[in-house]
């Protein structure tokens, strides 16, 4: 076996192209777009939404104080760091300019708090809350998918596929109040209101074991949720998957290898039949950031979802967009993590990156 | 000599995938007579079934020219066109793949009688459908037009592509594999049909295979075209090439097939490349593409410029070997590191 | 001869349970398989070919059903029937005692795992654990079908070109030392010259580590060249069995002798072919009688009526035909052993 002399075909190509070229530095670039111009269309979109928050405010003080127009717009003009005669371009500069910055700005409503400080104190339970929910629901549909695909047509795959076609066709919010009015009102196993918020409020937050089984018991039923809603997805995922892992050749010769089934599961299906899985997975950890807004606020839960919501009925143009930049570079990441993973984990994909 | 009835002018193809160009065809020179029998083979990849492609207008060359008839197929326009296309048919390579599952025999093969305006009605439609199925040999036709393809084996629905391909009454057919997927039992009654239709219907066959033997039986009163990563290497008159080839390359690929014969398979002479593996059509060697398995290297002639298609000595061949057409014959290239 | 008795196959018949009734894959197949022998199953598309070889190491698929008849095999004066072996026992047979390639195993590495690990990994399964032991001896069976073996075992799957594949295969396929190899179309799917290099190869391993071979295939030039015994199938039964010579050139079968005139051969000059008139059969409702007779151009009212049995004609050869003298008549100077 000799080498063969290597005669590149292509022209000679300006700088630029090298730039283009290089992977790495190309989805940089069209992810640094993408961002932009998400940020852009969102921007646009918080104020095309009815009202101001100005307006907001001053139809709540006509309501609750029985203030005149007059009045009310004046304290409400004079609390909020708002011009609403300020041109749509101006204020957009203006972000733009803060954000080059790295500032998201401070918020509208609630004079003299960072956004990025609302965000920093609400996110943590969202992480912790959805992202726990991910990492069960996909093991468990990893785990159940896989048995559906070995036992593929049995009982037990057909009780196991119509479960998860039943899990993954009622919306989780569904779920979730099905599980407050079943669960909690009519059986009475727990009582709805003392699990509202994330943690009991008359316990000081620390390393003390009352304190992690309140985060937990409090996190519990959004978790349910989240996983009952998601999980049915994962199984029939994975058991597509790994149903056409099984007729592949390398899993037939393995057999006649005489490899032990355990060494087949694993490294020669479980492996391959994944692959896919693990690209979806990093996509959907985009979308943990954002957490579920219905579900959030179903069960009370201060998440980042509940405050995102809290924000648009409030028209809290700086949070609503501090919030949505947030989701939608977590979304943007996590789809370059996918393709990074991707090429971690299958040799194929790896090469013909590298040239 | 006649004038060809269709006619590759140093036809290039090449195609883009992302950055990188994939030269599948380079300069390919050739004619094909009327009622000629010819063949294209060559190993996988080597650009047989692109060639097919362009010779019926499903490919346009990226560079080179295409006559028909001896018209410039890119400046035939309207009806001309038209004209071009239903006379030059192409059978596609997977039998499975060109017809529609959904569709019955019948619909399939009437709906291009339609769409060429051939037949008005239904029941002329009908009449020619079946016309046509008997010619391939698909008879009583009663068993088969309302079939769905998955109801026929791999033989009858290889006629029935054949069958589909005539609907148009096509001056040329392009078989591309035709026989590759049908038993070797069946494989020489559709070829046997193929050499009546050209007597019967008058079509000229191009033949694209990658069994040479197969070829030799096909076209043994016509012409073989070998070729070898996108370039014709040999042509000429198809005893000559089985029989007594020049070019290094036909020679190792007919010292490489198997005869059907054990004492003759087993007392074959046989050549030994240089090396086994196939160049990348990216990265393709310099000089005669053959050279790095050529056993009959020559350093700093074979490497150096592509040799090109010319008439060998006093044969009738026509083939692109530097060495050969210099008049230097054939000498064994002495391999150092053997062991 | 009888203590080099590898495999035994007795009477053996497999039916598919399909939604239609019961597919007769496999009937009453007996052969006998002797140390260092190559033997090929040649016969069309669908005759069952795939079916027996795969009951050998119990990989039917699920719909499959082993009727009757045994396959004992023997190794150091032990003999067992397969078809009686334990999963665990079976595990343990597969690989170690016989190791099956198959059908168009462009596919048959894990993709994500590097080749040595394949290999580490089949050693594993057979008690095998000295690391460094098994990379030795890869290296070695890698460096005997002619690869870079460092190279080739660093290497994942996806860098190496098909016939490169194949070969790594077939240097894992002996890497336990079996006794039986079966290769199903070893080379279908490969280039020619590609497939000569894998021929080659295989004909030096066999010499070597004197295994036995059962080779499946439905290239007749093939079997010519790689066996030593070859047995016809047709329509899931074995319908003759004799030593290569004798199949190639005292064929006694219409349907072996059927098989023969089809094929082209490349060092003669015009061929005269005749296909096999009609198409193979229906398995689930097969004919009566010989299931040949409807296709056969010696048969008799006694062939549809009567199946014949297989039975020993002279020495080793053996047939199921009731008339091989016509068929013994018809090949008459159609070709002979050149000796
Ligand atoms: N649309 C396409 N895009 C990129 N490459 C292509 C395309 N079509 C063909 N090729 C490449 O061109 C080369 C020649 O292809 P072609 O199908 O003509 O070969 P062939 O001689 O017909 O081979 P085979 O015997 O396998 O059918 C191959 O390397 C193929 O990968
Ligand atoms: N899983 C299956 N279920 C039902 N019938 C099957 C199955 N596999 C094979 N058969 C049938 O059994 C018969 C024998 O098939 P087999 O694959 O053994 O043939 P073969 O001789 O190997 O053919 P080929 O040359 O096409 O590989 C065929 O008629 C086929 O349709
Ligand atoms: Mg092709
Ligand atoms: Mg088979």
């Amino acid at each position: 076996m000799q080498a063969l002399p290597a005669k590149s075909q292509t022209q000679p190509f300006s700088f630029l192209e090298k730039i283009w070229r290089n992977y790495t530095l190309r989805t940089v670039i069209q992810s640094i777009f993408t961002v932009w111009a998400v940020i852009t269309f969102i921007f646009f979109l918080v104020r095309l939404m009815p009202g101001n928050p100005i307006e907001i405010y001053v139809n709540y003080l006509i309501n609750s104080e029985n203030l005149t127009y007059e009045q009310a717009y004046n304290r409400a003009a004079s609390q909020f760091q708002f011009d609403p005669s300020a041109s749509w371009l101006e204020q957009y500069f203006g972000y733009i300019g803060q954000l080059l910055r790295g500032n998201l700005g401070e918020s509208i409503t609630s004079t003299g708090t960072k956004v990025i400080d609302q965000i920093m104190r609400f996110l943590p339970w969202t992480v912790f809350c959805v992202g726990l929910a991910l990492l069960l629901s996909f093991v468990l549909g990893m785990l159940f998918g896989m048995i559906a695909a070995y036992y593929r047509n049995s009982w037990i795959d057909n009780l196991i596929s119509i479960i998860a076609a039943i899990l993954g066709a009622v919306p989780d919010y569904i779920w979730g109040l099905m599980i407050i009015i079943i669960c909690g009102v009519q059986l009475k196993w727990f009582n709805v209101g003392d699990l509202r918020g994330t943690f009991d409020p008359s316990l000081q937050p620390g390393f003390t074991f009352a304190f992690i089984f309140s985060v937990i018991q409090h996190a519990l039923l959004p978790i349910l949720t989240y996983v009952m809603g998601t999980v049915g997805f994962w199984i029939l995922a994975m058991r597509g998957s790994t149903t056409s892992t099984l007729g592949e050749d390398y899993v037939n010769i393995a057999r006649a290898r005489g490899l032990s089934q355990g060494r087949i599961i694993t490294a020669y299906v479980g492996r391959n039949a994944s692959l896919p899985l693990f690209t979806l997975l990093a996509i959907n950890i985009g979308f943990v950031i954002g957490g579920s807004i219905i579900v959030e606020e179903l069960f009370v839960y201060k998440g980042l979802g509940s405050f995102l919501f809290w924000s648009i009925t409030q028209r809290d143009y700086t949070t609503m967009q501090g919030i949505l930049l947030m989701i939608t570079i977590a979304v943007v990441f996590s789809n370059m993590l996918a393709d990074l993973l991707y090429s971690r984990l299958d040799p194929r994909v790896r090469i013909s990156g590298d040239s | 000599m006649e004038e060809p009835i269709l006619e590759f002018k140093k036809i290039s193809r090449s195609f883009k995938k992302g950055r990188t160009v994939i030269p599948v065809l380079q300069d390919i020179d050739l004619q094909v007579q009327p009622l000629e029998y010819l063949c294209l083979v060559g190993e996988s990849g080597c650009g047989k079934t692109t060639s097919g492609k362009i010779l019926t207008g499903l490919l346009r060359p990226s560079s080179g020219q295409l006559f028909f008839e001896g018209r410039d197929v890119s400046t035939l326009k309207g009806a001309d066109y038209t004209h071009y296309r239903r006379s030059v048919q192409i059978i596609h390579q997977d039998p499975y793949a060109s017809l529609n599952p959904t569709h019955t025999i019948y619909n399939s093969m009437s709906f291009p009688l339609f769409r060429h305006k051939l037949v008005k009605t239904r029941e002329q439609a009908r009449a020619r459908v079946a016309e046509l199925l008997e010619v391939v040999g698909l008879t009583p036709v009663r068993d088969v037009i309302d079939k769905y393809p998955h109801q026929l084996s791999g033989g009858q629905r290889q006629r029935v592509s054949i069958a589909r391909a005539l609907t148009t009454q096509p001056k040329v057919i392009v078989a591309d594999e035709s026989v590759s997927m049908v038993d070797v039992s069946i494989r020489i009654s559709i070829l046997n049909m193929l050499m009546a239709m050209r007597e019967t219907l008058g079509v000229t066959f191009v033949f694209i295979t990658h069994d040479l033997a197969l070829a030799k039986y096909f076209a043994w009163k016509g012409r073989i075209a070998v070729m070898y990563l996108g370039r014709i290497v040999e042509i000429g008159p198809t005893p000559e090439i089985t029989l007594s080839p020049e070019h290094p390359y036909t020679k190792s690929l007919l010292s490489a097939i198997p005869e059907p014969d054990p004492d003759k398979t087993r007392t074959k002479e046989q050549i030994r490349l240089r090396s086994e593996d196939i160049p990348r059509l990216t990265e393709l060697p310099a000089g005669c593409s053959f050279h790095p398995r050529c056993p009959w290297f020559v350093p700093g002639l074979c490497d150096k410029s592509v040799p090109s298609l010319e008439p060998f000595a006093a044969s009738e061949l026509r083939l692109a070997c530097t060495p050969l057409s210099q008049g230097k014959g054939l000498n064994l290239f002495e391999t150092r590191n053997l062991a | 001869m009888e203590d080099n008795l590898v495999l035994s196959v007795q009477d053996v018949s497999i039916i598919y349970q399909v939604a239609r009734g019961n597919v007769k894959a496999t009937n009453n197949v007996s052969f006998d398989l002797y140390k260092g022998e190559a033997l090929a199953l040649i016969g069309e598309s669908g005759s069952g070919k795939t079916t027996v070889s795969l009951s050998f190491i119990k990989m039917l698929p699920s719909a499959a059903k082993v009727t009757t008849g045994k396959a004992l095999y023997t190794r150091e004066g032990k003999t067992v029937n397969i078809f009686e072996l334990n999963e665990e026992r079976m595990r343990a047979f597969r690989w170690q005692d016989c190791a099956m390639v198959f059908q168009g195993a462009q596919n048959a590495f894990n993709p994500v795992l590097k080749i040595k690990e394949q290999f580490f990994d089949t050693a594993k399964a057979h008690g095998w654990r000295k690391r460094k032991e098994v990379y030795d001896r890869a290296l070695e069976l890698l460096k005997l079908v002619r690869l870079d073996p460092e190279r080739v075992l660093e290497s994942y799957p996806h860098e190496l070109s098909g016939g490169m594949k194949q070969r790594t295969l077939l240097a894992l396929g002996v890497l336990l030392d079996p006794q039986v190899v079966i290769l199903d179309e070893p080379t279908t799917a490969l280039d020619i010259l590609t497939q000569r290099a894998i021929i080659d190869v295989l004909k030096e391993m066999q010499g070597r580590l004197g295994f036995s071979i059962i080779f499946i295939s439905h290239d007749l030039a093939l079997a010519a060249e790689m066996a030593s015994q070859v047995a016809t199938m047709y329509a899931g039964e074995m319908v003759e069995l004799g030593t290569v010579d004798e199949i190639f050139y005292e064929s006694l079968h219409p349907y072996t002798l059927g098989l023969l005139q089809s094929v082209p051969r490349l060092e003669r000059g015009q061929d005269e072919l005749t296909s096999i008139k009609g198409n193979p059969p229906d398995l689930i409702d097969p004919p009566s009688g010989c299931k040949f007779h409807p296709r056969c151009d010696f048969a008799e009212a006694k062939c549809a009526e009567k199946k014949p049995e297989f039975a020993t004609y002279e020495k080793e050869h053996k047939v199921a035909c009731w008339f091989p003298e016509k068929v013994i008549e018809a090949r008459q100077g159609l070709w002979e052993k050149a000796s």
